[in-house]
């Protein structure tokens, strides 16, 4: 009998153990959908999880404060010396993790790194600031030379970031893959790729000790994993929760909390569409007057957010503007002014990457339905409205969010004459020379006043259906006190243990 | 003997090449994984660039005889998304499937077998019906349905074992449990069955009759009999939880190879699902080898028809 039992004893034990362990020192687990991609921080492809890892291991110059401040981080200070020029002056204080010094060689080094393939394809400082050099002055001093003036320099700086050159130059590439070296707050003690990744507090960083010793990013692709998780405890920080679970995120050990997130979900309009009417700015305006957002926040998006008001985030949006409301019976009307009394037949398109996108499309679909549009949706697979977007293939409607980010200029590009992502296909030279030369105006008022105009038009022209700003939900344990980013990256090192 | 071996052993590397090509080309045909690593704002030559850089602007075919070349001695190639050679993320990844597989294989083959016979024994009582239910019911509940119904049992209500991810013993026990109970209903309905026919038949009334014990009746000469069909269910059933155990990899967050291979489905990312594919298939094709072969041992007859 007692040779029986023991397998159940040790079961127990192991159960017991458990538990104990739980309760003692442990380290902040981070549960996320997907697994990191690669620890070599040029090819950092998505905010959260690869860029959030990223963030924890390297620095750049400036870093960016989750409102989108510019904080000195290995530049302590920096000027503009002329329209083309930027002066960085970099720490004198900063090793890296293998105790090497940091000097203005490993800046130049990682930005012409950046600048060649396979890095190039996903690094966008060169492309967007017009870089054209990096130029050492001395072994603390780096000027950046620009082919025009550029105003998101320090923006596209914070997602530079610096690698030391005497390790980056030696290794393989698929070696530094997995085995980053930085100067960031968390060293790499572990990648389990599929699993999970262990940071450890660097304990000489330069800015300050992390109040967080040790960290785990794990992989938790099932939404209600992680909300046991976060019930038993075993989950600290539960990210990607859902409008219709965030309240399931309040238990015993932890809380449910949300953040307006920067991305701007919407309906993008196909300008190359067969279907002629999408052309017509009444029809779009139409289009927005027929959909009751208000309601649909309050109903799908558990109240936390509220309509956009511009195709640029706050603090830089234009406050003139307000959002256009639900008027079907003036949707009727301009539908009816433009030529299309009985409506027209319209593909709607989406895919499961921006979260609730059935939902919402099916709701969207009602309402046009309501003032005689005959909407058509269509479920898509990533991969094929991926390819939809870059080829600009939708006729009809898309669902859509863009640009996690705080910058007018790089906000407003995507209207511009055969940009990249400019997957509606707008093309208004009047409108481009507006963001143009936003992009390249160093004087404060000036630029707002440009990219004002230039909100003005994309908002009256309705050059989509707007929508929200995507809000963010996640579960945090009651033992630490963080606030989640509006950008997705989650900044460990801006955690802190309850006390 | 040898000549059927080898026959056995050509059919079964024609079928992997055959895999290994069909993936390749329905992969490819399928979608562009440049456009899934690149940000949207990319320029078309960056895109090129990378794709280049990949290798991905050669001809399919072409890119398909290179890779066979490499397979051949054993470099598979490195994936798109990851940049770690695929070799290195199946053997991270395949242990751990086997260790889930294995041990759900082994519970569902022993408890299944165990409760087939008892139910045989006690054919048309209680314990049988009783049995019977179990049985049926474990076939056609959805395992990630089961899996989250024991955590939320086991894991959250009651904190006794781990709630998901890869570790000590106690995180194998509900995958396992969960991955095992289909396998483990259709297993008690095939042993009590084949039990019942051999216990009709002749030589059982026989060994009955020369005045042995009922428990030498069973053990020596049914159970043996009634195992001789299973071995193909089984192998049937081992290659089934290594490949499919992905929606169970997802539930319990295990690093397994299935959720691997669907992940990189969805990314686009060739080498690896070509990588996996073939590991799969691979382990598929060597199961049914092992089970003609043990079926060529045990019955002459196979062997002669070959």
């Amino acid at each position: 009998m007692l040779k029986r039992s023991i397998p159940l004893i040790a079961l127990a034990a192991t159960a017991l153990l458990g538990s104990c362990a739980r309760n003692a020192d442990r380290p902040f687990v981070v549960a996320s959908v997907s697994d990191v991609s690669s620890l070599d921080p040029h090819l950092l492809d998505v905010n959260h999880p690869t860029g959030s890892v990223i963030w924890s291991l390297f620095d750049s110059l400036v870093r960016r404060g989750p409102d989108g401040a510019d904080l000195p981080r290995l530049a302590a200070t920096w000027e503009r010396r002329d329209d083309l020029t930027w002066r960085f002056h970099l720490r004198h204080d900063v090793k890296f993790q293998d105790g090497s010094p940091f000097t203005a060689a490993d800046v130049k080094f990682s930005v012409d790194r950046m600048n060649q393939p396979p890095f190039s394809a996903l690094q966008q400082l060169w492309a967007q600031t017009t870089l054209r050099e990096a130029r050492v002055i001395d072994d603390y001093t780096i000027d950046l030379v620009t082919e025009r003036p550029s105003v998101t320099m320090l923006y596209w700086l914070e997602e530079a970031f610096i690698a030391p050159q005497a390790y980056y130059s030696t290794h393989d590439q698929a070696y530094l893959n997995t085995h980053p070296l930085g100067s960031g707050p968390y060293q790499l003690t572990e990648w389990v790729p599929g699993d999970h990744v262990t940071l450890r507090a660097n304990a000489s960083y330069f800015n300050g000790v992390p109040a967080i010793k040790d960290v785990i990013f794990k992989v938790v692709p099932d939404l209600s994993a992680r909300l046991n998780g976060l019930a038993t405890g075993d989950i600290d920080l539960a990210l990607e929760l859902t409008p219709d679970t965030i309240a399931q995120a309040n238990t015993a050990h932890s809380r449910g909390v949300e953040a307006l997130g920067l991305r701007k979900l919407h309906f993008g309009i196909a300008q190359h569409s067969s279907l002629a009417a999408l052309k017509d700015a009444r029809v779009r305006q139409a289009l927005n007057y027929a959909i009751d957002v208000p309601t649909m926040i309050k109903t799908l998006m558990h109240g936390s957010t509220s309509a956009l008001t511009s195709v640029v985030n706050p603090p830089n949006s234009d406050p003139s503007l307000a959002p256009y409301g639900y008027h079907p019976d003036r949707a009727r009307a301009l539908l009816a002014a433009a030529g299309y009394p009985n409506g027209f037949d319209l593909d709607i398109d989406f895919t499961p990457m921006w979260g609730q996108d059935k939902d919402v499309s099916e709701t969207v679909a009602g309402y046009l339905q309501a003032v005689g549009i005959r909407p058509h949706l269509h479920a898509d697979e990533w991969n094929d409205f991926r390819r939809k977007l870059s080829d600009q293939a939708f006729d009809g409607l898309f669902y859509a969010g863009w640009a996690a980010l705080i910058s007018p200029s790089v906000e407003l590009v995507i209207f511009t004459c055969h940009q990249e992502d400019n997957a509606s296909g707008y093309c208004d030279p009047k409108y481009d020379q507006l963001v143009h030369a936003a992009s390249t105006e160093y004087d404060d008022g000036k630029r707002k006043a440009l990219t004002d105009v230039a909100q003005k038009i994309v908002w009256e022209q309705a050059y989509w259906i707007f929508l929200w700003r995507a809000p963010l939900y996640a579960g945090l344990s009651n033992r630490i006190d963080y606030q989640l980013r509006p950008d997705d990256y989650v900044e460990i090192y801006l955690a802190k243990p309850r006390s | 003997m040898l000549r059927f071996t080898l026959g056995k052993l050509v059919r079964t590397l024609s079928v992997l090449l055959g895999v290994s090509f069909l993936t390749f080309i329905i992969g490819h045909s399928s979608g562009d994984p440049v456009l899934l690593i690149v940000r949207g704002d990319a320029t078309a030559q960056q895109k090129a660039e990378l794709r280049h850089s990949l290798g991905l602007d050669r001809p399919v075919i072409e890119q398909y005889l290179s890779y066979l070349g490499n397979a051949v001695h054993g470099d598979l190639g490195t994936s798109y998304r990851q940049r770690v050679n695929v070799s290195r993320l199946i053997a991270l990844r395949l242990p751990n499937s086997l260790e889930l597989a294995g041990t759900a294989f082994l519970a569902a083959m022993t408890i299944g077998f165990a409760l087939g016979m008892i139910a045989a024994l006690n054919r048309g009582r209680v314990l049988d019906h009783a049995i019977a239910a179990f049985s049926v019911v474990g076939q056609v509940v959805p395992g990630f349905w089961l899996g989250m119904i024991l955590v939320l049992v086991f894991a959250v209500h009651w904190p006794l074992l781990p709630v998901s991810g890869y570790g000590d013993l106690a995180h194998l026990i509900l995958p396992a449990v969960t991955l095992a109970i289909p396998t483990l209903g259709r297993m008690t309905r095939l042993v009590r069955a084949g039990m019942l026919d051999v216990l009709s038949s002749d030589y059982i009334r026989t060994a009955r009759a020369k005045g042995l014990t009922e428990r030498q009746v069973l053990l020596h000469h049914a159970s043996k009999n009634a195992l001789l069909p299973l071995i193909t269910q089984a192998g049937l059933e081992l290659g089934d939880m290594v490949g499919s155990a992905f929606i169970i990899e997802t539930v319990f967050a295990w690093p397994g190879i299935g959720r691997m291979t669907v992940n990189a489905v969805q990314q686009r990312d060739f080498l690896v699902v070509q990588g996996c594919v073939l590991v799969t298939a691979a382990g598929f094709v060597l199961i049914n080898l092992a089970v003609d072969l043990l079926y060529a041992v045990i019955d002459p007859r196979v062997r002669a028809r070959g």
